[in-house]
């Protein structure tokens, strides 16, 4: 409401700056003669002050002098006709003045209601983040949390809170961080490296790079039973191609669990995969960050699908772009065979190797592997 | 409070259109109230655009990600003053910065305009006002500030980290009020060509705002070579990039039309020329806000690449500069020539100016331009950089340079050259002295070299000289000499200073380029450097937290002769983890006029980082003589000659009882 | 002279410059503008040692080799043809391995492009220009697939 009463307040004000000049009375106004002959006595005044000052040769100043009053003259030459034409434009005058009074409200209302949109208020952060927690959003809850820190960065519980938090919202890299915050001035612990490491291997989409090992290996130094470093480090095993080894230990994890672990259906998971010639295909290390295989298991079958679908595409369009990936080209053709792909599985093996060459190194590895997912290459 | 915003953006389009047409009609029917809507609504127009601008500074200010633009730019860390010159870090801030000043320009003719005649004065503002409209337009068709986001994202995209920088917070408006400050000799231009006339009061209107123009100009290509260089961590102050060309064309031009505005003023002379001038010094102001806004360049200033843009600036580009262009080719011959003069005489130095000013302003347009039409007409990509500049750009200045001391000392009408030698004697023999010094005494020093610095004390010392001279140095008791100093025109002031900016630029510049030193190498914590007798300790790398950045500090000790530190210096790289985007700070340390400036590399394997190391004498006075040269054109804003350009009320008055007589 | 004789050698002197000043003018556009090369064109193109030119494409995975000081050595691709490039200083903080960079200068008697400036653009997602365009007309790259 207010800001209508501000927009009608304001057209009123612009509308005015048109009408009241075009009803306000004629100033006498010279004509444009007489304000030349102005700028000249101008001139010739300051000649003459520039003269007595010496800093022109009095030479030259009668030259000037001389100079303007040609102008003046020329002034007097030109100053002929004009005023006529005066009165018989007046309807045309009328005409435009009522249009300029009327192009302001027209233009300014027509153009703002399809531009506009004058019922959303303003939204500054500070009164937003001000409202009560329990109407906020978990992203504004978010950001509450993280102006805090921002102000007390030495605030460990905080950091050990949102960096979980992090991980769910899939924002990898602010979670390793946050961890990283955690275990620096709140202490290590088992939890705090496991989720360290998990973060680091989601934001490389699911690889378990060394830096994500060392922080599982930490996690199991300090509690042999974390079960999420020990899935993770059998992920890593997985990944290396040591699958046997990578059972073993899920089995292991299995024996120890508790009956109500959350952890024991992802082991299963992970079983029951590497039961079939390729490794863990469904689990982690396929790419998808712990974010996406969350949201993976609260989809219907089909919608589950076609983002692995998404995901194996978005593969093959970087292996495209970055062909020199042999662990990616591994992937990707494990991957299309788990979908029952074998055409494309053939096909991503065969740019595979001509990438590489087919006398590399490389090419043997792929064929090799490519055999024991049961594929063969062919020419 | 955003919404406000938008809404008084378009009533002020709205009130760009009346002031458009209505003083127009006013100016054609001889219709004084049509003519006098002009003021009100140009004042007013202003009034909205400073509502609407403020409006989104404070959507800026409060973070408010509802807002689009804000969103896109800003992030809730920023420190305030970031957050705040964000505004116009963006393309569509800085377009509402543009209007902002247009139509603050505009409001200060209608202002201060009413000792002109109504009809240029109404001419004036419908011009003004069409520019406005047109940009009007194109802000709220293709790039609006205030398009809104619901639901509100809660975090911002966060600004460019190179843009979150006081030098950046500076360089657009400066650069803006240069570039938009030409609009209005633009206006006063073909306002000149519709009445078909050039009123007396026009070269005085024309010559402060172009030198208002010219100064800001001046100020925002400084303070962005300022910035490049100690931002970009390149440690250059000059690119020849497109972008930079794109500022630096307006200037050229708008200082041959400061030039040939002072012929015009003094001697009615070169009137066509100098209306022609200030037409193709905003055109080229367009120009620059085409290229740099409408992405077709790559360069670190094309953050915006939005073709529909692109297109609709080419248009306005078209329409303006085709459509006065097209009004002077119709009009130009009715405007009545001006004086004559010998050659060799003050007017005859100020065409000699021109004629290199323009010339070079034509080299500068064709290497910006000529990559781009190659590659709209062929498949071949070119770039054409530094070498092409220096040879053609440099050739066209050297003796340009060379020739600008003797301009102000030369008669109007008919000078004697051997006269204006004969005093510039003195600093004739000084920059030979300290040509031949530099060349024996300086190691390294080329021939090149030496006559570069010969050539900028030539001028440092022209400038000087022309001031001894006009006050009679050497002919007058001291006494008489220091009031005949402090009595001239502040005019006289501002050419001196000019000219001794324009010294004190060239002898950074040569100082830079020829006795600069570099050095490129990897050290190890605890490892010294030494570059031309300067020795620098590498203390460590030490990382830091910034509120929204991480950082590595690499710190270094000068060291003094003694061993100890005499001073400290660091360079740091920077991550900004929103934009996931690295950084470098440079450190530099300033000594005298010369600096000392380093840039880290990327960290090796062993600990040791990548050093690159800069001495830079004289650097300083690149952007030192940018100021003077600033100065020097306040000074002559501050003449007060300027100001009794038209009749004072008085006397208006007077003329105004004598005109109502009339029928 | 009479007047008339003075104002045309006035007008022939101003003509005269403005017509070296143009001649000059092209006549560097034809020495100092540089070509923009990618590394498949290098074949069909000839070019002495020592021309200079921009050579732009990817930096190819895996061959970026810091050797001593601050001389960095790397590959050039265009996924058809590569070329090594070695520069000494500071390489943006933009350049990455698989990013498109533009690199400025020319080549040794050994084949080896030497780089006197290396441009990788402040920006995540970029790609120089020149590059982006050319990898698109031959459909190696598309946009927004560089994730």
């Amino acid at each position: 409401m207010l800001f209508w009463v501000i927009a009608a307040i304001l057209t009123l004000g612009a509308s005015l700056a048109v009408l009241l000049p075009l009803a306000g009375g004629s100033k006498g106004a010279s004509s444009s003669g007489d304000h030349d002959l102005e700028v000249y006595r101008d001139q010739l005044s300051e000649l003459d002050r520039d003269a007595a000052r010496g800093l022109i040769q009095p030479a030259e100043a009668t030259e000037a002098r001389a100079e303007i009053a040609r102008r003046i003259l020329r002034l007097d030459n030109a100053e002929v006709g004009g005023e006529a034409s005066a009165r018989r434009a007046s309807v045309a005058a009328r005409l435009v003045a009522t249009a300029a009074v009327l192009v302001v409200p027209i233009v300014s209302w027509g153009l703002y209601s399809q531009l506009g949109s004058p019922d959303l208020p303003s939204q500054p952060l500070s009164e937003r983040l001000a409202k009560n927690p329990a109407d906020s959003s978990v992203d504004e809850l978010v950001a509450r949390a993280e102006a805090h820190l921002a102000a007390n960065p030495s605030d460990g519980r905080g950091w050990d809170v949102l960096a979980p938090v992090y991980l769910r919202m899939q924002r990898f890299s602010d979670a390793a961080a946050a961890y990283r915050n955690a275990i620096r001035l709140d202490g290590d612990s088992a939890d705090r490296q496991a989720g360290l490491g998990e973060a680091i291997a989601s934001a490389a989409g699911g690889i378990v790079s060394a830096d994500a090992q060392d922080a599982f290996e930490a996690a199991l130094k300090l509690d042999p039973a974390n079960a999420k470093a020990s899935f993770y480090l059998a992920v890593a095993l997985a990944q290396e191609g040591r699958g046997q080894e990578a059972v073993t230990a899920w089995q292991a994890m299995l024996g120890k669990l508790s009956p109500d672990s959350p952890w024991r259906s992802a082991v299963e998971q992970a079983l029951a995969k590497s039961g079939s010639p390729e490794i863990a295909s469904g689990s982690t290390a396929n790419g998808p960050g712990a974010g996406d295989i969350d949201a993976a298991s609260a989809m219907s079958p089909a919608d589950r699908e076609a983002m692995i679908n998404t995901m194996v595409a978005g593969l093959d369009d970087k292996l495209r772009q970055n062909p020199r990936d042999a662990e990616g080209w591994m992937r990707l053709v494990r991957s299309y065979v788990v979908l029952g792909k074998a055409d494309q599985a053939r096909d991503a093996l065969g740019r595979a190797i001509a990438v590489f060459g087919a006398d590399s190194d490389e090419a043997k590895k792929f064929t090799a592997f490519a055999a024991s997912l049961g594929l063969t290459a062919t020419e | 409070m955003v919404e406000t915003g938008h809404f008084a953006l378009v009533l002020a389009f709205a009130l760009s259109l009346v002031q458009t047409i209505v003083p127009l009609f006013g100016a054609r029917l001889n219709n004084q109230r049509l003519m006098a809507v002009g003021g009100p609504v140009a004042v007013s127009g202003f009034a909205l655009t400073a509502l609407s601008f403020v409006a989104l500074a404070s959507a800026y200010a409060s973070s408010d990600f509802s807002v689009a633009s804000v969103w896109e730019n800003s992030h809730s860390l920023q420190p305030l003053i970031y957050k705040i010159t964000g505004t116009w870090g963006n393309h569509e801030g800085s377009m509402l910065l543009w209007v902002l000043i247009l139509t603050f320009f505009g409001s200060l003719v209608a202002a201060f305009g009413s000792n002109l005649p109504a009809t240029l004065r109404a001419n004036v503002l419908a011009v003004q006002g069409a520019i406005g409209a047109a940009f009007f337009l194109f802000i709220l068709a293709t790039s609006n500030p205030f398009t809104r986001l619901n639901p509100a994202p809660i975090e911002g995209r966060d600004l460019n980290p190179i843009l979150q920088d006081l030098g950046l917070a500076v360089h657009p408006p400066l650069l803006y009020l240069g570039y938009v400050g030409f609009s209005i000799c633009f206006s006063f231009s073909v306002a000149a060509l519709i009445e078909g006339r050039i009123d007396a009061s026009w070269a005085r209107w024309v010559r402060p705002w172009t030198l208002v123009a010219w100064m800001f100009l001046t100020g925002g290509i400084a303070m962005g070579s300022y910035w490049a260089y100690y931002e970009l961590g390149w440690g250059g102050f000059w690119f020849w990039d497109p972008v930079e060309n794109a500022s630096f064309m307006p200037w050229l031009a708008g200082t041959a039309l400061l030039h040939s505005a002072i012929v015009m003023e003094k001697r009615s002379a070169l009137k066509i020329w100098t209306l022609l001038l200030a037409i193709l010094t905003f055109s080229l102001s367009l120009l620059g806000t085409f290229l740099v806004r409408s992405g077709v360049l790559t360069s670190v200033h094309a953050f915006a690449t939005d073709p529909t843009r692109g297109i609709f600036i080419l248009c306005i580009l078209t329409l303006f500069i085709g459509g006065s262009l097209a009004l002077f080719a119709l009009r130009a011959s009715r405007l009545t020539a001006g004086g004559l003069f010998h050659p060799i005489s003050r007017e005859g130095a100020l065409v000699l100016n021109n004629l290199f000013l323009t010339t070079a302003t034509a080299t500068v347009f064709v290497g910006t331009l000529y990559p781009l039409a190659v590659e709209a007409f062929s498949a071949d990509k070119i770039s054409v950089g530094a070498p092409f500049f220096n040879l053609t750009f440099g050739p066209l200045m050297v003796p340009l340079l060379v020739m600008v001391p003797f301009g102000p000392l030369l008669a109007w009408k008919r000078g004697d050259v051997f006269a204006a030698a004969q005093r510039l004697m003195v600093a004739f023999a000084a920059a030979l002295l300290v040509t031949l010094v530099t060349a024996l005494f300086i190691d390294g020093a080329s021939v090149f070299a030496a006559l570069g610095v010969g050539l900028a004390v030539w001028l440092i010392l022209g400038a000087l000289t022309d001031l001894a001279v006009k006050s009679g140095f050497g002919n007058v008791a001291t006494g008489i000499m220091v009031r005949r100093l402090l009595g001239l025109p502040r005019s006289v002031f501002g050419t001196a200073f000019a000219h001794l900016g324009l010294g004190l630029t060239t002898l950074g510049i040569v100082g830079t380029l020829c006795f600069g030193t570099e050095k490129i190498l990897s050290m190890h914590a605890g490892e010294t450097v030494e570059l031309s007798g300067h020795t620098l300790r590498f203390v460590g790398l030490y990382p830091a937290q910034g509120p929204n950045y991480s950082e590595d500090r690499g710190r270094f000790e000068l060291i003094g002769a003694s061993g100890s530190a005499i001073g400290e210096m660091s360079s740091a790289k920077r991550f900004y983890p929103v934009r996931q985007m690295t950084t470098t700070e440079s450190g530099i340390k300033t000594l005298w006029f010369s600096q000392l400036y380093l840039s880290l590399g990327d960290e090796g394997k062993d600990g040791s980082v990548v050093v690159r190391l800069w001495w830079k004498p004289l650097v300083t006075l690149i952007w030192g003589g940018g100021l003077v040269m600033m100065a020097g054109a306040a000074m002559s804003l501050m003449d007060r000659r300027l100001r009794v350009g038209a009749p004072s009320r008085r006397r208006r008055q007077a003329s105004a009882v004598t005109s109502a007589g009339l029928p | 002279m009479t007047r008339k004789q003075k104002r045309l050698s006035v007008i022939a002197g101003g003509l005269a410059f403005l017509g070296a000043a143009t001649g000059l003018t092209f006549y560097a556009l034809g020495q100092k503008a540089s070509y923009f090369y990618m590394p498949a064109d290098l074949t069909t193109a000839s070019l002495q040692p020592g021309q200079r030119i921009r050579l732009g494409g990817l930096v190819e995975k895996g061959t970026v080799e810091r050797g001593q000081g601050a001389t960095v050595a790397f590959s050039v691709t265009d996924n058809q043809k590569d070329v090594k490039v070695s520069y000494t200083g500071i390489l943006p903080d933009l350049f990455r391995e698989g990013q498109g960079v533009i690199t400025e200068g020319s080549f040794d008697a050994n084949g080896v492009f030497v780089a006197d400036s290396v441009l990788a653009k402040h920006d995540e997602n970029y790609m120089p220009k020149d590059v982006a365009d050319r990898l698109k007309a031959e459909g190696v790259w598309e946009e927004s697939k560089s994730e």
